[in-house]
């Protein structure tokens, strides 16, 4: 059915007056007609209205530093921050042999009422002592919650002095729930300290092995990172860090060598990828791992930006080798899958990231969108100069760097840059809704009143969502598929990602669960009155 | 009783336990057509709705002030009002929650004074307010439950006429459970109102349509009626007297008051019966005579393999003292007794229990995960008995798990727990003797191979 304003009209007719036309403005639907859309993103969110969206201390530490396994992160704050983010995004890691891995630990200085009245300096700069009697850690981050910049505790200073008196670097981030508009300005407060005080203190002058690269905005969820790494390693690629799924401290702080950044999901890491190119020389490459087509245009991606031949051929290769192993399989999921249409809600690049996948088992993506993305993320980082700051974005400030005087070197020429640019997404993300067909829905900040509302619009054979709202399309009879940790499934990138997905995804159709469940409209004749209906 | 006063360390390590507002929600989920808003940070309300929804399968709509960084320096009020209009616009719910969290509580936030001149100003009548301080470093989540349980009723109820119904007032036990003492009650033919009724809400059927707010809870008119009841049976004995909500009505309008533990076990269940028969002069059916005397024969059969249990016990103080008396009376040892909470009250209470009254026993409140392993390890415990998140005494000492309480997380089912009453005792204590066995038949041609033929065991 052709979606028009007058539907979209409709749901929001139920908000107070200045909610529907808050909320409009983060709603578009898809059309190429004209030049350019625009959509409203990254500002405060309604309250009251059932977000999705989380805080700054849950993109700082709960997603960017924390799947980073050889540093102990320390919550300073109350008990709750620190449980809600105890290893619950499934962000895998392998301990390394004599290495160190403290992901399965949670650690909080726990704040009473007598801290938040005399405050908790004290009791943090105990507990880094404690941390680093029990642990030996190589590196430590501590992370702020609500009370601790209210109350004025300077982690700073506290990081400060444990890091001189341990001799371990002791990384301190203001990341109060409050700030910013989502977790969103988490990420922006992770890549800050990661870039300033990790990024560059390796030992590394050059880049160990050839084709090194970076693997940004990647967090292994349920393995993805691993399945991505076969495949790269196999090219003949070598990694030199992934931010931060199945991170180190001691593999980040050479992130400074390697001739290539890549990045997966733009949002939670576009800052590093950016300062990096300022300081370091390295451009970065906007690749997509989920889906095969999208895996494969990100392989040859990465071999033309390093135009070897040999690198060329190998890329090659390994596609029909995986192509061979795996096509007849997924031939087998798209005969269930084809004709299907999806919902895909997820975080901050999923939302765009999963379409392709979807559109490969002949699946259809009607709505998308992202709970705390950026314009850019959805209009393409071309409108990055027209965004306009506010208040909340000015609280997190940009890290300024320098091109580094030890380590910079430019990894290509301005002409060869420029070239590739026009072939590939070198240091450019186009975003969301280029990929969009007509019609199509993009909405921000999706809620749990429009989720029902859309499902009842569009009727969806599936919703692709995060862990709060998938109970919402399963009630009303719809399968879900979460993509946030997987639902105990994965990996879901790459080659064999793809294959694992079609399987449970075919698996949320056939399921024999749904013969005893007849959504409404399903229920409805399509032909009004062609005949009466028996046994109901 | 150890206490965190008493700990060389700082660090939490892995904890047992969440955050006050965590805890106030669960019992506005009690509440017919109620919605609860946190006033703070949206991340609280995100993190806690994840948790929640995990473990209950269920859409858990809990809203928020989502203040920012304007709202720390100029108040949230206007936030907060917002919230309200958007709240009742989307869900029209009969009772809202406002609950605080830490940065509503750190910046001072006065909830019941804009509670109060949100009615008036909004003119506003057919919704109740219930204000709930919550900060998040105020207490565990279990005390943030029977704060708001009290809060509830401190603004719902009113003097009302005598009537004939029982308060019986539970704490965070699984929607079976409260469907299981629904099940007593309506088989006595007792007239009751139970509070916080969260056994359909939080474990709803599969119905079409799909509702916003679930149908069930508590009625707001049987709430307001509380006050006039023959008598409040609470189980809450580790709940302190200025949260504890049958205290509340017993000091406010003279509710008689009888607190006991969880029925869980064969005695805590016995009490029950016996308080119901002072209150209502009624006595045990036959049906449930019935169920008691399997549960017994259960135990009969079950004691010779219980008796090698050596049990760790963790959660919220109510649960860990009833599973205590599971234990005990089936031969059971708890050596290591744990929460989270460091309420004074609940750590006084599991003390003075005869439940856990065992030599070289290890009684930990205010605890972590990092000090209750150690303990683990110290007393040799063969069975671990709690929420999900002691799986890692699996993972690292593998000590199986039974899982019990919230939140559970890793396995389907939290929700439909059966633990109390005769039959619950008998399904949970099968649950336990299961795994000990389970665990014995693993090891048991190993061991018994290693004893005879290797003389690698002693």
């Amino acid at each position: 059915m052709a979606i028009n304003d007058k539907h979209i009209d409709a749901i929001l007719e139920t908000y107070p007056a200045k909610v529907k036309r808050n909320r409009k403005k983060h709603i578009l639907i898809k059309d190429s007609a004209q030049a350019h859309q625009e959509i409203e993103a990254n500002t405060r969110t309604i309250p009251g209205i059932i977000t999705n969206r989380g805080c700054a201390y849950a993109g700082c530490k709960g997603v960017v530093l924390g799947p980073i396994k050889d540093m102990v992160h320390i919550t300073h704050g109350p008990i709750g921050c620190g449980y809600y983010s105890w290893l619950t995004r499934r962000n895998k890691a392998k301990t390394p042999e004599g290495g160190q891995n403290f992901l399965s630990y949670c650690v909080s200085t726990d704040m009473q009422e007598s801290d938040i009245v005399f405050g908790g300096e004290k009791k943090l700069a105990r507990m880094i002592d404690e941390v680093m009697d029990i642990f030996k850690p190589n590196a430590v981050t501590v992370s702020a919650t609500c009370p601790v910049g209210l109350i004025g505790d300077d982690i700073g200073a506290v990081a400060k002095a444990a890091q001189e008196k341990h001799g371990i670097p002791v990384l301190s981030f203001n990341c109060e729930g409050y700030k910013g508009v989502s977790q969103s300005a988490g990420h922006h407060i992770a890549n800050n300290g990661i870039m300033d005080k990790i990024i560059g203190q390796g030992e590394l002058i050059e880049t160990p092995a050839c084709y090194s690269i970076n693997f940004l905005g990647e967090y292994n969820i349920g393995g993805d990172s691993w399945e991505i790494h076969r495949v790269l390693e196999d090219i003949g690629y070598h990694v030199v860090s992934v931010l931060t799924g199945d991170g180190s401290y001691e593999t980040i702080k050479n992130a400074h060598v390697a001739d290539l950044n890549l990045v997966q999901c733009h949002r939670s890491i576009n800052y590093i990828a950016d300062m990096l190119e300022k300081k370091y020389g390295t451009p970065w490459l906007k690749v997509n791992f989920i889906g095969v087509t999208s895996t494969i245009e990100s392989l040859r991606n990465m071999a033309l930006y390093f135009g070897d031949k040999d690198l060329i051929r190998r890329t090659e290769e390994v596609i029909a080798r995986e192509l061979a192993r795996i096509e007849p399989v997924l031939d087998q999921y798209k005969k269930i899958c084809e004709g299907k249409t999806a919902f895909c809600f997820v975080g901050g690049s999923r939302g765009h990231h999963y379409q392709g996948l979807f559109a490969e088992l002949g699946i259809e993506t009607v709505l998308a969108g992202y709970e705390f993305a950026h314009r850019d993320d959805y209009e393409g980082r071309e409108v990055i100069p027209a965004i306009k700051t506010d208040a909340d974005s000015k609280n997190i400030p940009d890290l300024h760097v320098e091109p580094d005087r030890k380590y910079f070197k430019l990894k290509l020429s301005p002409e060869k840059a420029e070239e590739l640019k026009k072939r590939i997404p070198l240091s450019n993300y186009p975003g969301m809704i280029a990929n969009m067909k007509d019609g199509h829905i993009i909405t921000d900040d999706l809620n749990h009143y429009e989720t029902e509302e859309f499902i009842k619009l569009l009727k969806p054979d599936i919703f692709a969502s995060g862990i709060k709202d998938k109970f919402i399309p399963q009630k009303m009879g719809i399968p879900s598929k979460q993509l946030h940790s997987y639902d105990y499934s994965g990996p879901y990138a790459g080659f064999g990602g793809a294959v694992k997905f079609a399987e449970d995804i075919a698996m949320a159709f056939t399921s024999p669960t749904w013969n005893f469940i007849s959504t409404p409209w399903k229920d409805k004749p399509l032909l009004e009155g062609a005949m009466q209906k028996e046994g109901h | 009783m150890e206490r965190q006063t008493g700990f060389a360390r700082n660090a939490a390590e892995n904890p047992c336990n969440m955050c006050m507002p965590m805890g106030g929600i669960i019992p506005f989920k009690g509440v017919e057509k109620s919605m609860v808003i946190l006033h703070g940070s949206q991340g609280c309300a995100t993190y806690m709705r994840r948790h929640m929804a995990e473990h209950f399968n269920e859409p858990i709509d809990v809203a928020s002030s989502s203040l920012n960084e304007k709202g720390t320096i100029y108040g949230g009020e206007k936030n907060l009002k917002l919230g309200l209009d958007n709240l009742i616009k989307l869900y029209n719910p009969g009772v809202i929650g406002i609950l605080t969290t830490c940065l509503a509580e750190t910046i001072g936030e006065d909830i019941d004074r804009i509670a109060s001149e949100y009615l008036l100003d909004r003119g506003l009548n057919d919704v109740s307010l219930v204000t709930v301080p919550v900060p998040g470093y105020g207490g565990s989540h279990s005390e943030g439950y029977w704060m708001a349980t009290r809060s509830i009723i401190a603004r719902l109820s009113r003097e009302a006429p005598a009537n004939r119904r029982i308060n019986v007032i539970v704490p965070h036990i699984s929607p079976a459970d409260i469907r299981e003492i629904k099940r007593i009650l309506q088989l006595m033919r007792i007239e009751y109102t139970i509070f916080p009724d969260f056994s359909d809400t939080l474990d709803s059927p599969f119905t079409m349509p799909y509702k916003k707010i679930p149908i069930g809870g508590t009625g707001i008119e049987e709430i307001a009626e509380m006050s006039g009841a023959a008598a409040t049976i609470q189980m809450g004995v580790t709940a302190s007297r200025e949260i504890s909500p049958g205290h509340y009505l017993q000091d406010t309008y003279g509710v008689p008051l009888y607190n006991m533990p969880i029925p869980i076990g064969l005695e805590n269940t016995d009490k029950l019966f016996a308080v119901l028969k002072q209150v209502t002069g009624k006595d045990m059916p036959e049906s449930i005579f019935s169920e008691r005397g399997r549960l017994l024969d259960g135990m009969v059969d079950s004691h010779k393999y219980n008796a090698a249990g050596r049990s760790a016990i963790f959660g919220d103080p109510e649960l860990v003292l009833a599973i205590a008396g599971v234990c005990r009376e089936n031969g059971i040892t708890p050596v290591v007794v744990a929460t989270g909470s460091k309420s004074f009250m609940a750590a006084e209470a599991i003390k003075s229990s005869a439940a856990v009254d065992v030599p070289e026993q290890s009684l930990l409140a205010g605890t972590d995960f990092a000090r209750i392993r150690e303990h683990c390890r110290e007393k040799s415990v063969n069975i671990a008995i709690g929420h999900s998140d002691g799986r890692y005494l699996t993972e690292k000492e593998g000590i199986p798990l039974v899982r019990v309480g919230f939140p559970i997380h890793d396995r389907m089912g939290g929700q439909r727990l059966l633990s109390v009453g005769y039959t619950g005792t008998m399904t949970f204590l099968d649950r336990i003797t299961n795994t000990l066995l389970e665990e014995k038949h693993k090891n048991y041609r190993h061991g018994i191979f290693d004893k005879f033929y290797t003389g690698k065991m002693a």
